[in-house]
């Protein structure tokens, strides 16, 4: 293996991009390029994944890299894996190429749009490959411009408004964490930004209010990324305008982001938070219900299938938050868990937006109807996502959600069960929106559709072949993420 | 032992079916049906296989693996999970022999035979599963495979309709069934805790049947009640108890094949297995204080339910006119009875699971032959209609006859006194449902004075009697009334029906004995007495029973036969005879017939009512309004103000230095002036 291997993963679809926008003529080129350089990154990723050990001890990173940038600062480049983030590695490595070949159709701007998706994923990579947290916020505000630009230049009729609100909106997030790591930095007096350092760190800083403060304004900036309600409103606006490559990297990966900072910082700080602990754990789990439930009902309220979709990924996310919450190895491992098999259950919904949308040119419910009656294939691949979505067992986001609830029962039992109200409504708004839209007599208002083509076809069956792959054996994600949480200083085992 | 390395394969084939017909249906004959065929018989074959092995050797087949984190996946296939097996898999294969020729002519049968294979699969995982979150898988696998198939014909909104609403009502029980299974594994893991300060050892399912069997005495009473109740929720949504039922009269959109699947196979058999499955639990809850609330002990909860369902079933299914919708009726109500007998466990103790289980496997045989009956007759008359049929017995002599025969069994017709070797003498329902009465729930007001559930079995017995002859005479006596040329259905079909309908009339006398014998060595008596110690209950030997119900007086023991037969008499001079004019009662100006006719208003309440107005109108709309209007409304206004005060800020940047030095000094100043009255103060 060699010595920059992370590295090369990152860089890979970072050069492509160049290559992408700056040499290719055709649309043919330019997806060729792209699907190429974010091909060879997963198979990159494929190989530390298999060469991975888990079970090393809390802030045991492998595959490190650390180079001296800004010496006097403390800031390195410095890159490591462990078992928090190598899941959701592979993940950003699966989702970005299948993305790329969902969207083989592209006819606008393709150079640019292809090279924006490889930025996106590059800057997903370095957020969760990053060991310094000077790092971490560059590659964390690189996503947004990718992301600002696909909404702004490829989105639907109330773009300009939806992107601004993206950027503006997530930027004065993280402009919060910023003051909450450099409030760290300072506090802790180490003069470096390393994250394994500064989370040892963390528990010397004398006063307790301190500690709470940069804990709350990281989490902050983690809490709109994800997002909770009732910092959410964001995302169902931007997720209407993108375009459908847009949508599944932004619920698919971007969001995790936001959970994969609790994971790695704001949970190792957690026993360090003294007499605020508990008050802490409270506001995580009451604004994890919230979100499940609030979030359900709304998605039972709308008539845009996408807009359901936004507001089922807040709810989802809401398990997450749960499972941080609950702060026991189950329930932790269960809500990681929940990233990862969210991030493939809600590409497939979102790519079956996407087609009805190209399709039949709308994706308002109640003037859809019949679908399943022309489009065959598409009816099965959306009825299996909406199965998934709604945590059918036998599919990955059954197993998160067991482990969610059942962890979280033995810490936070009301909140638990709180949750569970939700479910019966989860499978109510999906199972509506499939009678309503596919099912029934065809409406024939809406002319003749195409189903899917084989470009769109591939990459849902392969997540669903992954969904239900990861539903019945979890396996080493499942471990990784089980042996990551267990180290977690003061978790319950 | 060779039984114990195959067992796998009684699931595995037919997911492994469920693949082949889905990928390479469209290409065979049939639609691919007989894949599934050959692999049902094989997990039938296997089925009785391991039977034999468990019957000749007496201990269970069990086989464990690790799944992930502190799961395991495993089978155990003990005299309870055995018959159940047999059952399912032999009912199973003749629903799709039977559907060759039903289907015949559907262009969907690829997509139909695969579902099917997947949806006898996912019964089967229920019935195999060692651990109850595996059993809970399957069990919503089961739950998937009958959504899909109600909702076969998808292009019929009705279909689609009836689809999701069995799927969510059953998903009510599910999250109970769920919210139990999380509340045990907390449970059992403060036991285990006690136990091993230092941490549970590895290898250790808290899941496991087994494991929690082992320690039920050890789990907090109040928790134990509660799970059990929660659990009983699930097999409320499931079996189709009160007040969950309202799905499965509207689940007859599917093809009749498919209801025959999930009214005799699969699916609504599962909530009574599971109750049955966890019995031990259910036995040792007692009635407990929560809350200054008492609730009462669970089995005394699952006999008033099933009671209750028994007879409130039954008197809908006495006004419906869709055929297949009073066998929907019938079978809520037969599946009460099943609750029935297990509720009264808490007297006459595991010899409840096996006289639910038998009524069970008796009413598969006859139900399945009801609605494969009633498939014959919808095939040949094109219609479900009641009203429009008639005078069938002249054109479908054999589907006319199997109808009979197991309507005989399902009104329970039999002769009572009579007892050959100790095995009563009648139709299947008979012996089964005779059993459930007066061993049951006679014997259980014998013991303790509360004589409702007994009143329940006998008032449900006469209803089910009048409704199910008033079926058969309505289709198969009197004048035609339609104009179609009914004809008799092809071999496959009235093959399947005969064989269905020897099992209804004679497998309850053959094996009621040896049935309940097997059967009731799936726990151990000795420890079922304890675990009903721990809720206060004391549990009555077998002969003891026998002798309480041998010593009845013979009005009671006459009670189910006489309530049968003049059930049958009634519907014949209504029906048949029409001495008694069916309009003068059955019309809407009746307010009991109206109310009967509209399900109890069960429709508008739960549909109209909690569904639309409750949860679409008042919670969605109104989380709606929040988000946009106050939510967001909020962060567009907070935006809005920046903007305005950017527009405000813009005027002020003049660009000239000396504004700019000016606003400094005051700026300075100012803060001076606060630091300094912080001082002063």
């Amino acid at each position: 293996m060699v010595d920059y291997v992370l590295s090369l993963i990152l860089f890979i679809p970072l050069i492509g991009a160049a290559l992408t926008l700056l040499f290719t003529k055709s649309r043919e080129s330019a997806r060729m390029v792209a699907f190429v350089s974010s091909a060879i990154s997963f198979v990159l990723t494929i190989m530390i994944y298999l060469q991975f050990e888990p079970g090393i001890a809390f802030l045991g990173f492998q595959f490190e890299e650390k180079i001296g940038w800004i010496s006097s600062m403390g800031i390195n480049y410095q890159l490591g894996v462990d078992g928090v983030s190598m899941p959701l590695i592979l993940l950003n490595a699966i989702l970005c190429p299948l993305t790329i070949v969902y969207a083989w159709g592209e006819s606008k701007l393709p150079n640019q749009f292809f090279a924006l998706i490889l930025v996106l994923q590059a800057g997903v990579f370095g957020v969760f490959m990053s060991l310094d947290f000077f790092l971490f916020y560059i590659f964390w505000e690189l996503t947004l411009i990718p992301l600002y630009f696909l909404i702004s230049i490829w989105g639907g009729p109330n773009k300009d408004y939806a992107a601004i609100k993206f950027f503006i909106y997530t930027h004065v997030a993280s402009l919060v964490m910023v003051l909450g790591i450099f409030a760290l930095y300072f506090s802790t007096g180490v003069n470096t930004f390393e994250i394994p350092v500064l989370l040892e760190a963390f528990s010397d800083i004398v006063s307790a209010e301190m500690r709470v403060g940069i804990f709350l304004a990281l989490f902050f900036g983690f809490l709109v990324k994800m997002p909770t309600v009732p910092f959410h409103t964001w995302l169902p606006d931007a997720h209407v305008e993108a375009p459908t490559a847009g949508s599944v990297l932004l619920a698919g990966v971007l969001l995790k982001m936001g959970g994969y900072g609790l994971f790695r910082v704001l949970l190792p700080m957690m026993d360090s938070l003294g007499p605020y602990r508990s008050s802490i754990i409270t506001l995580m789990a009451v604004l994890a219900v919230v979100s499940i439930l609030y979030a359900t009902f709304l998605a039972l309220a709308q008539k845009d299938l996408k807009k359901m979709v936004a507001y089922s990924s807040v709810a989802h996310m809401g398990y997450v938050m749960l499972g941080a919450a609950a702060f026991n190895y189950m329930s932790v491992s269960g809500a990681m868990f929940q990233q990862f098999s969210h991030g493939l259950i809600t590409a497939v919904l979102f790519m079956s937006v996407g087609v009805i949308q190209h399709s039949v040119h709308t994706r308002i419910i109640p003037d859809l109807g019949g679908l399943a009656d022309r489009m065959p294939k598409l009816a099965f691949l959306m009825m299996c996502g909406f199965m998934a979505s709604l945590g059918l067992p036998a599919m990955s986001g059954f197993i998160a959600e067991f482990m969610v609830l059942t962890g979280s029962y033995l810490t936070l039992p009301v909140y638990a069960l709180l949750a569970m109200v939700g479910i019966v409504a989860t499978a109510g708004y999906h199972l509506w929106a499939m009678q309503r839209a596919m099912f029934g007599s065809y409406n024939e208002k809406l002319g003749e559709p195409h189903d899917l083509a084989n470009f769109e076809m591939i990459p849902m069956a392969i997540l669903v072949l992954l969904i239900i792959l990861f539903g019945v054996y979890p396996g080493s994600v499942m471990e990784m993420f089980e042996h990551a949480s267990k180290i977690i200083p003061g978790v319950m085992i | 032992m060779a039984v114990d390395n195959i067992v796998y394969l009684i699931p595995a084939l037919p997911v492994l079916a469920f693949v082949l017909t889905l990928a390479f249906g469209k290409k065979l004959p049939s639609g691919g049906g007989y894949i599934p065929i050959l692999a049902i018989a094989i997990s039938c074959i296997i089925s009785v296989m391991a039977f034999l092995q468990i019957y000749n050797t007496g201990i269970p087949i069990e086989v464990s693996a690790h799944w992930f984190s502190v799961l395991n996946v495993g089978i155990l296939i003990d005299p309870l999970a055995s018959v159940m097996l047999m059952m399912v898999t032999f009912v199973s294969l003749l629903i799709h022999i039977y559907a060759i020729g039903y289907m015949a002519h559907d262009p969907g049968k690829p997509r139909y035979f695969a579902e099917t294979a997947l949806f006898t699969a996912a019964m089967l995982g229920v019935v195999l599963a060692d651990n109850i979150l595996q059993f809970f898988i399957a069990w919503e696998l089961v739950g998937l495979c009958s959504y899909l198939l109600i909702g076969f014909w998808f292009r019929k909104p009705t279909a689609a309709a009836a689809a999701k609403k069995a799927f969510l009502t059953t998903r009510v029980g599910d999250v109970l069934f769920l919210a139990g299974i999380v509340i045990l594994y907390s449970s059992m893991r403060d036991v285990f805790l006690e136990r091993f300060p230092a941490g549970i050892p590895d290898g250790t399912y808290l899941l496991q049947f087994s494991t929690i069997f082992d320690n039920i005495s050890h789990i907090d009473p109040t928790n134990l009640t509660i799970i059990t109740l929660l659990f009983f929720g699930g097999a409320v949504g499931k079996s189709g108890q009160f007040p969950l039922h309202v799905w499965l009269p509207d689940a007859m959109e599917g093809p009749t094949t498919v209801s025959a699947l999930i009214h005799a196979a699969t699916m609504v058999t599962a909530g009574v297995y599971l109750v049955a499955r966890t019995f031990p639990m259910f036995i040792a809850s007692p009635a407990v204080e929560l809350a200054g609330i008492t609730i009462p002990a669970t089995l005394t909860v699952v006999a008033y339910i099933g009671g209750f369902t028994a007879l409130f079933a039954s008197t809908m299914g006495l006004v419906m006119n869709d055929i297949k919708r009073v066998l929907a009726f019938s079978t809520i109500s037969q599946l009460g009875y099943m609750m029935l007998a297990l509720g009264m466990g808490s007297v006459i103790g595991v010899a409840a699971v096996g006289f639910a289980m038998f009524h069970l496997i008796n009413h598969a045989f006859f139900k399945a032959c009801l609605f494969l009956c009633a498939g014959s007759v919808i095939h040949s008359t094109g219609t479900n209609d009641l009203r429009e049929m008639g005078g069938l017995m002249s054109k479908m002599k054999i589907t006319g006859i199997t109808m009979l025969f197991s309507s005989l069994a399902l009104a329970g017709i039999g002769i009572p006194f009579l007892k050959i070797i100790g095995t009563p003498i009648g139709t299947s329902g008979f012996v089964s449902k005779d059993a459930i009465i007066l061993e049951g729930s006679y014997v259980f007001a014998n013991v303790t004075h509360d004589w409702i559930p007994f009143a329940f079995g006998v008032l449900a017995a006469l209803l089910t009697a009048i409704y199910t002859f008033r079926l058969w005479f309505m289709a198969f006596t009197g004048k035609p009334r339609q104009e179609r040329h009914p004809h008799e259905s092809p071999a496959t079909m009235t093959g399947v029906l005969s064989i269905l309908a020897v099992f209804a009339l004679v497998f309850g006398m053959l094996t009621f004995i040896p049935f309940n014998i097997f059967v009731g060595h799936t726990y151990d008596h000795h420890e079922i007495e304890e675990l009903a110690g721990l809720a206060g209950n004391h549990v009555i030997g077998h002969d003891e029973i026998l002798d309480i119900a041998h010593h009845a007086s013979p009005i009671i023991t006459l009670l189910p036969v006489i309530v049968g037969v003049g059930g049958l008499l009634l519907a014949w001079v209504i029906y048949n005879r029409r001495w008694i004019s069916v309009a003068s009662i059955g019309n809407m100006r009746n307010p009991l017939f109206k109310i009967l006719a509209k399900r109890y208003y069960q429709h508008e309440i739960f549909i109209e009512l909690i569904s639309l107005k409750f949860t679409y109108g008042v919670l969605a709309l109104a989380g709606e309004f929040s988000d946009r209007k106050i939510v967001d409304g909020i962060i567009d206004g907070i935006s809005s103000f920046i903007i305005g005060g950017a527009e405000v800020l813009k005027k002020i940047q003049t660009g000239v230095v000396q504004n700019y030095a000016t606003a400094t000094v005051l700026g300075v100043g100012l803060i001076a002036l606060i630091l300094s009255l912080r001082w002063v103060i």
